[in-house]
């Protein structure tokens, strides 16, 4: 790669390009907004937050539980959850537990009627759950992740003892995750208990490119700032081509639909965590840097 | 410098030395078995044949009236052939035992036995990775949200106290609009722990009729360690069998001993085998039923005592059964001392046990996928830096952070689930990230005029900075995210703790050797 053509691309146009950070960021937040809007979430949950119909169904387990997921998936045209059933006292199969997220039931035992090829009389039950997680979790959760951005804002600060620095890497870390949301929100990607891992681990991720950017061009005093900016960049670039490939590695191998979804996501938040960080944070520390010496 | 001199440096340094010493306390601790045989007994109903006969949990059954007995399915099948009031004979690591087939409630043959596959390590997965047992319930009367938030608060508490700790409860109604709960536990197939966990567990404590204290609000502490609790004594009754006696001490609320100090003040006193008591006894009650009768000394008259010790019974055939049982109902009484009672009756509707909501061989396939993504990491930084002395001691460093990772989940005896997957996901890919850095730091080192300290000093600096930013996001995660955030936040702290602590360092020093 040719990081000479990028540094000074980036030397003459970094104003520019912060421009679009910009719009990114108003962008998502009005793309969310709007959703917030129209269908009172920023992001539609899928069952494993939201609850759904369980159905229990008693027999002789003809189907693999990953075969039965993916026929009845097609054929109901949403994800479904299979989970074998099992009797406590020989260990006998005894049948299966199917969560649907919608609540039409007809269709739902339509579609594992013909799936499984079974008639459907006394030998099911059915049953609408709450989620897997409580109605609580997600304030909970929010609550949380509010305070992680206070705490993590402070430990920056501590360590870099300068204002602005110290906002500009909470700042990318927000966008982030307000960007990646908003992509999945488009994506059509619902929001799911693996969907709100992979959003924790952004933050982690998004953290130490940042974090390397502030403090080789906070502390390294004795270079001239843009051998500092390049050879960060230089590092920081590794790194998250390094992790995108080894995601897109782990999205294309695994089958594991969840995997898949939490390698996704993460794909997309450090293409954000890219841009956000090369462009927004070392625009504003230049920006910053400039500022102070002109001052002095 | 030759290669045998480098090998000897690195394999002399400290830091190298503690984490192979780590890696295989790690692997130890995993103990990961290839080839298995028989199935394991996960718990035995207590009262039943096979409990009076002496068969106990975690003995291997290997098996059953004579045929061999390697997998669950081979257990089923064998347990088809029997019939009511047959003898089975069972096979097992502990010697072999004989007992009657009983029928259930359900009219099927039920020896009261649970079983599971030998585990393949000492590493125990979550609920949504391998299942649990699945208990319906259904309360004796509507639930208001607020009760059923109370259920479930309690229910993990009681849980909590038998060390399980990965649990799902849901409120679940059918199309009829009867609510009922279902509660799903990783990690046991113990029946009795699930008749605990329904139990309403109502206890009071009464002197003549008028209660002192109930279970839950006006107990303050439960001691649960042997100086104040345990099985006290045992002895032979009239028909041969043992009966044995629990005591264990609790401390009330202060509003409960002024209850005990008004109640007692006026009551007469009484001569019992020679000492003096108290007219009336201070009965316990749990769920209605009276469990002991004790009599109460003539000092605790009209005094505000915060501290009671609390008695019971456990009979069985021999001692040993004996003191089993006593030591059993000891912890249901503590549990349901510690954790209140149920606002509403429950009633067991099914119990069944339930495969993982991500299937069986998720947690297999995930870790060897995320094992082929470092081996994709180790290729990109091969063809970033060029060398194989960087590429390799990278790859290594990042394999054994999952095997310690693991190797600490399987000591602690943790669950490992998709909270904790995703964790060793963020902990494996900063580690990256610091490797790289330091890798950079190094390189770019050789070609100004510092020295080794200086780099790695650099180098530290930032990692230690995003360190401390990871574990700084993630505690509030952990003290006020339930289940899937505090596993996330628990296993990303940990992760990153053993990468500063033990895998970077050892990295750097090999890197340090390696490019000399």
């Amino acid at each position: 790669m040719n990081f000479d053509a990028i540094g000074s691309f980036w030397d003459k146009h970094y104003k520019k390009l912060m421009i679009i950070t910009i719009i990114l960021l108003i962008a998502s937040i009005g793309i969310l907004g709007a959703s917030k809007i129209n269908t009172g979430e920023f992001l539609q949950k899928d069952f494993t937050l939201k609850g759904g119909l369980l159905i229990t169904i008693q027999i002789n387990p003809t189907l693999s539980l990953d075969d039965l997921k993916t026929s009845l998936s097609n054929e109901i045209n949403e994800d479904v959850n299979v989970r074998e059933l099992r009797s406590l006292s020989s260990g006998e199969s005894s049948g299966y537990i199917i969560e649907f997220e919608s609540l039409n039931q007809d269709s739902a035992l339509a579609a594992i009627e013909k799936t499984l090829d079974i008639k459907l009389q006394d030998n099911y039950t059915i049953e609408e759950v709450s989620s897997q997680l409580g109605e609580s979790f997600l304030q909970s959760a929010i609550k949380a992740i509010i305070v992680a951005f206070i705490i993590m804002s402070i430990v920056v600060f501590i360590y870099f003892r300068e204002f602005i620095p110290s906002v500009a890497v909470l700042l990318a870390g927000f966008s982030n995750l307000i960007e990646t949301i908003a992509i999945m929100n488009i994506l059509d990607i619902k929001l799911s208990t693996a969907a709100i891992a992979a959003l924790l681990m952004i933050i982690g991720y998004s953290v130490d490119t940042d974090i390397l950017l502030s403090t080789k061009v906070l502390k390294r005093t004795d270079l001239p700032l843009k051998e500092r900016l390049y050879s960060s960049f230089k590092t920081g670039l590794t790194m998250q081509i390094t992790a995108i490939i080894a995601l897109a590695v782990l999205y294309a191998l695994t089958p594991a639909l969840l995997l898949k979804q939490i390698a996704l996501i993460l794909i997309i938040g450090l293409f954000f965590d890219m841009l956000n960080t090369w462009i927004q944070n070392a625009g504003i520390l230049r920006l910053y840097l400039e500022n102070k010496g002109g001052k002095q | 410098m030759s290669v045998l001199a480098k090998a000897k440096e690195i394999f002399t340094s400290w830091r190298i030395l503690l984490l192979i010493a780590i890696i295989l306390l790690s692997v130890w601790a995993i103990n990961p078995r290839f080839e298995t045989t028989g199935v394991v007994i996960t718990s035995v109903a207590t009262n039943t044949s096979a409990d009076i006969n002496g068969l106990t949990a975690n003995m291997v059954l290997y098996d059953v009236n004579g045929m061999q007995i390697n997998s669950v399915d081979d257990y089923s099948a064998a347990i088809h052939k029997i019939k009511s009031n047959d003898i089975v004979k069972f096979g097992t690591s502990g010697g072999k035992f004989s007992f009657i087939a009983q029928l259930n409630d359900a009219k099927e043959i039920d020896l009261g036995v649970t079983i599971d596959k030998v585990p393949e390590s000492n590493l125990k997965l979550g609920l949504d990775l391998v299942g649990g047992v699945r208990v319906l319930l259904q309360p004796a009367e509507e639930l208001t949200n607020q009760e059923f938030q109370d259920i479930v608060d309690i229910t993990q508490r009681r849980l909590n106290v038998y060390g399980l700790s990965d649990i799902n409860v849901r409120q679940v109604s059918d199309l009829e609009g009867q609510s009922f709960i279902l509660v799903e536990l990783a990690g046991t197939s113990n029946r009795d722990i699930v008749k605990t966990l329904v139990q309403q567990g109502k206890f009071e404590a009464k002197i003549a009729n008028e209660t002192v204290f109930v279970g839950g609000i006006d107990v303050k502490s439960v001691c649960r360690s042997a100086d104040c609790s345990g099985v006290r004594s045992c002895s032979q009754v009239s028909d041969g069998n043992y009966a044995c006696n629990f005591e264990f001490r609790v401390d009330i609320s202060p509003e409960a001993a002024k209850r005990h100090a008004d109640i007692t003040k006026d009551l007469p006193t009484q001569f019992v085998g020679g000492s003096q008591y108290l007219s009336e006894r201070l009965d316990l009650f749990l769920d209605e039923e009276l469990v002991d009768s004790l009599l109460i000394s003539i000092g605790l008259k009209g005094q505000e005592t915060t501290s009671f010790t609390i008695q019971g019974p456990g009979n069985g055939q021999t001692e040993e059964i004996a003191k089993n049982n006593a030591l059993d109902n000891m912890r249901e009484l503590q549990t349901v001392l510690i954790t209140g009672s149920l606002p509403v009756k429950l009633n067991i509707v099914k119990t069944d046990f339930v495969s993982g909501t991500l299937g069986q061989d998720f947690f297999n396939t995930a870790i060897t996928a995320i094992i082929i993504a470092i081996l994709a990491v180790g290729a990109v930084i091969f063809v970033r830096y060029r060398k194989l002395k960087v590429a390799l001691p990278l790859l290594i460093t990042g394999l054994s952070e999952i095997v310690i990772i693991l190797g600490f989940a399987a000591l602690v005896k943790w669950n490992l689930d998709l909270a904790a997957l995703a964790g060793i996901l963020a902990a494996v890919g900063t580690g990256v990230d610091s490797q790289i850095v330091i890798t950079d730091e190094v390189l770019h080192g050789i070609k100004t005029v510092s020295t080794w300290k200086e780099r790695m000093s650099r180098a530290f600096f930032i990692i230690f900075g995003s360190y401390a930013t990871v574990v700084a996001a993630m505690l509030p995660l952990w003290f006020m995210g339930a289940g899937l955030l505090k596993g996330f936040a628990i296993v990303t702290i940990l992760g990153v703790s053993i990468g500063v602590f033990i895998t970077r360092p050892a990295y750097a020093k090999i890197i340090e050797v390696l490019l000399k």
